[in-house]
């Protein structure tokens, strides 16, 4: 079963690579974007990982910044999760760049006024905050690792603890845990703002853009905050459902996962109908025509079943089935159904402000292919997020393997 | 009434309305102007939508000017009829870049490769732009558009020698060559800034055969583009956002 899942993670990382190599030698040509329609499955892709990763994130600063002891058992799963997503997502955004041998230009070619410009010294920072803590809290048990364990194991913690041992005796070993502890709490204090401009900040970029009515609305950044809390909790709830340790903590743990899943829902519910009714009660052309597109267009699909069903209604009645028999299986699968709803939710947020020409017979007034205001993705798009995704999956679960995230009590006896 | 009164003195068209003049005028003008430190100009289009026929000349001229691939297009013209049947009509908008003077497409550059020159007009320096394609999203005019390194000719067995001919934007030379510059690079109208420089009009004011687009310094106050932006039919696109656009429409 292990050796299938590696496999099929490995397969389809190989054929993404594949794909990638075609879009890095034959460049754009190779998407199905037009000129008019100039951001794609990419950017949806790109926004999605930003999302998990900030959502993971703010759930760890509850554990360790407003101490919720009843979750710690997750703050090293959601840090993790935190690390990898924002790596999927990064290369979402690399790999949608016309020159991405140019990235960093944009460390060194300044525009104070650019959102976006903003957005990568953010990601920037909050990768090196999420490392940082990822290891402050894993320091104690790496060192465990690196001096008891054999093999392999052994060899990476002894690599990843950069040297730093547990003190022998108990005065030296307070002081370590007082020392981590504060860092932590530090790091996660700073985390908040870093974590929240991350997310509001990528919401941001579509907000900030008059030319696009649909997106040129100050609720946007909320909903991309609060939709990042609920995909990063359900993924956590997902994660921990499935393969975290049997122990006593973990229906409780579940339950306040879910709880607070179904709250973080709710809100991001009052908020997309907030958006859609006053869009469609002020009745502007240009964003109601994509309001419209959303609920019963061609993205209708992705409204209806996507985002009600899977990331609204099916995990609220999973939760609250779950609740009978305690099952950890039902609170798991809400939240792989949120996790897959959202990825609709953040198609539903990019895509149909392009339905529009700007200008009322645009897209008639030139008749080319990529001068039109549709589109699907390409088979190479496709193929290329795909084996983005399952690289950051294997990654993840190479870490999972490797390093004191769950399976923290093994080491300690 | 005399024989006389009742003949009518026909003129040939080109001699009551000087067309040739206002070329001339224009090109004086535009002489005049590059005199100027860039600094003090600031140049502006003025198009005249009752005198447009909709012949797309100028886009077609735009495109062999900057050797446009597919997928480009600086300089569109869009077509609109409106009435009921009989009284039917048809009218044209060509629609390059504005050139706003508040321009919403710079501001998001993440790394300032568009930006607006002193004489108002709204560049991209190629060699900087990553092709993230943010301004294509900002810009509510859908003026930019991007270069997908596609040819005319692809899917047939021969590509064209006139596709691979480099283009001459911005005063350089900029061979067309797999992955390289302008190709995946976003694109946009620049009132052919390289022909300016050389003293000469934009083409698609060259070109134009009704002569509907005048172009000009509008800090001029004797200028011709001046004395057409305080008509009283001037209109420009989409006032309500704040743009300022300094290409003006004659209604």
């Amino acid at each position: 079963m292990k050796r299938l899942y590696y496999l099929l993670l490995f397969i389809l990382t190989v054929v993404g690579f594949w794909a990638l190599g075609v879009r890095f030698s034959n460049g754009m040509s190779v998407t199905n974007l037009t000129s008019y329609f100039s951001w794609g499955l990419w950017v949806v892709f790109y926004i999605f990982f930003i999302g998990l990763s900030a959502g993971s994130f703010l759930l760890s600063t509850m554990i360790y910044v407003f101490k919720m002891h009843a979750l710690e058992k997750v703050g090293r799963l959601s840090l993790m999760s935190a690390l990898f997503a924002l790596i999927a997502g990064l290369s979402f955004v690399l790999i949608d760049l016309g020159h991405p041998e140019r990235f960093w230009y944009t460390l060194v070619h300044r525009n104070m006024s650019s959102v976006l410009e903003w957005e990568i010294h953010f990601y920037l920072l909050y990768i090196v905050l999420v490392v940082g803590e990822l290891w402050l809290v894993m320091r104690d048990d790496l060192s465990a690792l690196a001096e008891s364990a054999q093999g392999f194991r052994s060899k990476v913690a002894r690599w990843l603890s950069l040297g730093y041992r547990v003190a022998k005796e108990e005065e030296g070993r307070r002081k370590q845990k007082g020392t981590s502890e504060r860092w932590v709490k530090i790091l996660g204090i700073i985390g908040i703002p870093l974590a929240l401009g991350v997310h509001g900040g990528t919401g941001s970029i579509f907000a900030v853009s008059i030319g696009m009515p649909y997106w040129n609305s100050s609720i946007v950044p909320i909903i991309f905050i609060v939709s990042a809390l609920v995909s990063g909790s359900a993924l956590v709830t997902f994660l921990y459902a499935f393969f975290g340790q049997e122990e006593r903590e973990k229906p409780e743990i579940l339950n306040s996962l879910s709880s607070m899943l179904v709250l973080f829902i709710g809100i991001d519910f009052v908020l997309v109908l907030a958006e859609f009714l006053v869009g469609l009660y002020g009745a502007i052309p240009a964003d109601t025509e994509s309001l419209k597109a959303v609920i019963a267009g061609q993205y209708g699909i992705f409204f209806w079943v996507g985002q009600l069903g899977l990331a609204t209604v099916l995990p609220i009645l999973l939760i609250a089935r779950s609740r009978k028999g305690n099952s950890a299986r039902l609170k798991g699968l809400a939240g792989l159904s949120t996790v897959l709803g959202i990825i609709a939710v953040r198609v539903n947020l990019v895509l149909p402000a392009y339905v529009v020409p700007k200008i009322s017979g645009l897209d008639k007034a030139y008749v080319d292919s990529r001068l039109v205001y549709h589109y699907a993705p390409s088979a190479i798009e496709i193929l290329s997020s795909l084996g983005i995704i399952a690289l950051a999956v294997l990654l993840f679960s190479i870490a999972w393997e490797l390093l004191p995230i769950i399976k923290v009590s093994e080491i300690k006896q | 009434m005399s024989k006389d009164t009742q003949r009518v003195k026909i003129t040939p068209l080109s001699v009551k309305i000087p067309q040739d003049q206002l070329i001339l005028r224009m090109q004086r003008e535009l002489q005049k102007a590059m005199e100027k430190p860039v600094a003090q100009r600031r140049w502006a289009m003025v198009i005249d939508t009752r005198k447009c026929v909709g012949c797309s000349s100028c886009t077609v001229a735009c495109k062999a000017e900057n050797k446009l691939p597919p997928g480009v297009v600086y300089r569109p013209v869009i077509e609109e009829e409106y009435g009921t049947f009989p009284h039917v009509a048809r009218r044209f908008l060509p629609r390059p870049c504005m050139h706003c003077t508040n321009p919403p497409c710079t501001k998001v550059c993440p790394v300032a490769a568009t930006y607006k020159r002193d004489d108002g007009i709204v560049v991209i320096d190629y060699d900087k732009c990553i092709g993230c394609r943010y301004c294509i999203a900002a810009c509510p005019y859908g003026a930019r558009t991007f270069d997908w390194g596609e040819y005319y000719t692809d899917g047939t067995p021969v590509r064209e020698q006139y596709e691979l001919e480099p283009s001459f934007e911005y005063g350089e030379k900029w061979p067309r060559q797999k992955n390289r510059s302008p190709i995946n690079n976003t694109r946009k109208c620049h009132f052919c800034l390289h022909r300016l420089n050389a003293g000469i009009l934009p083409m698609c004011v060259t070109t134009c055969i009704g002569r509907a687009t005048y172009f000009g310094d509008s800090s001029d106050t004797q200028s011709l583009v001046s004395e057409l932006i305080g008509s009283a039919r001037v209109m420009r696109l989409k006032e309500e956002l704040g743009t300022n656009p300094n290409v003006y429409y004659l209604v």
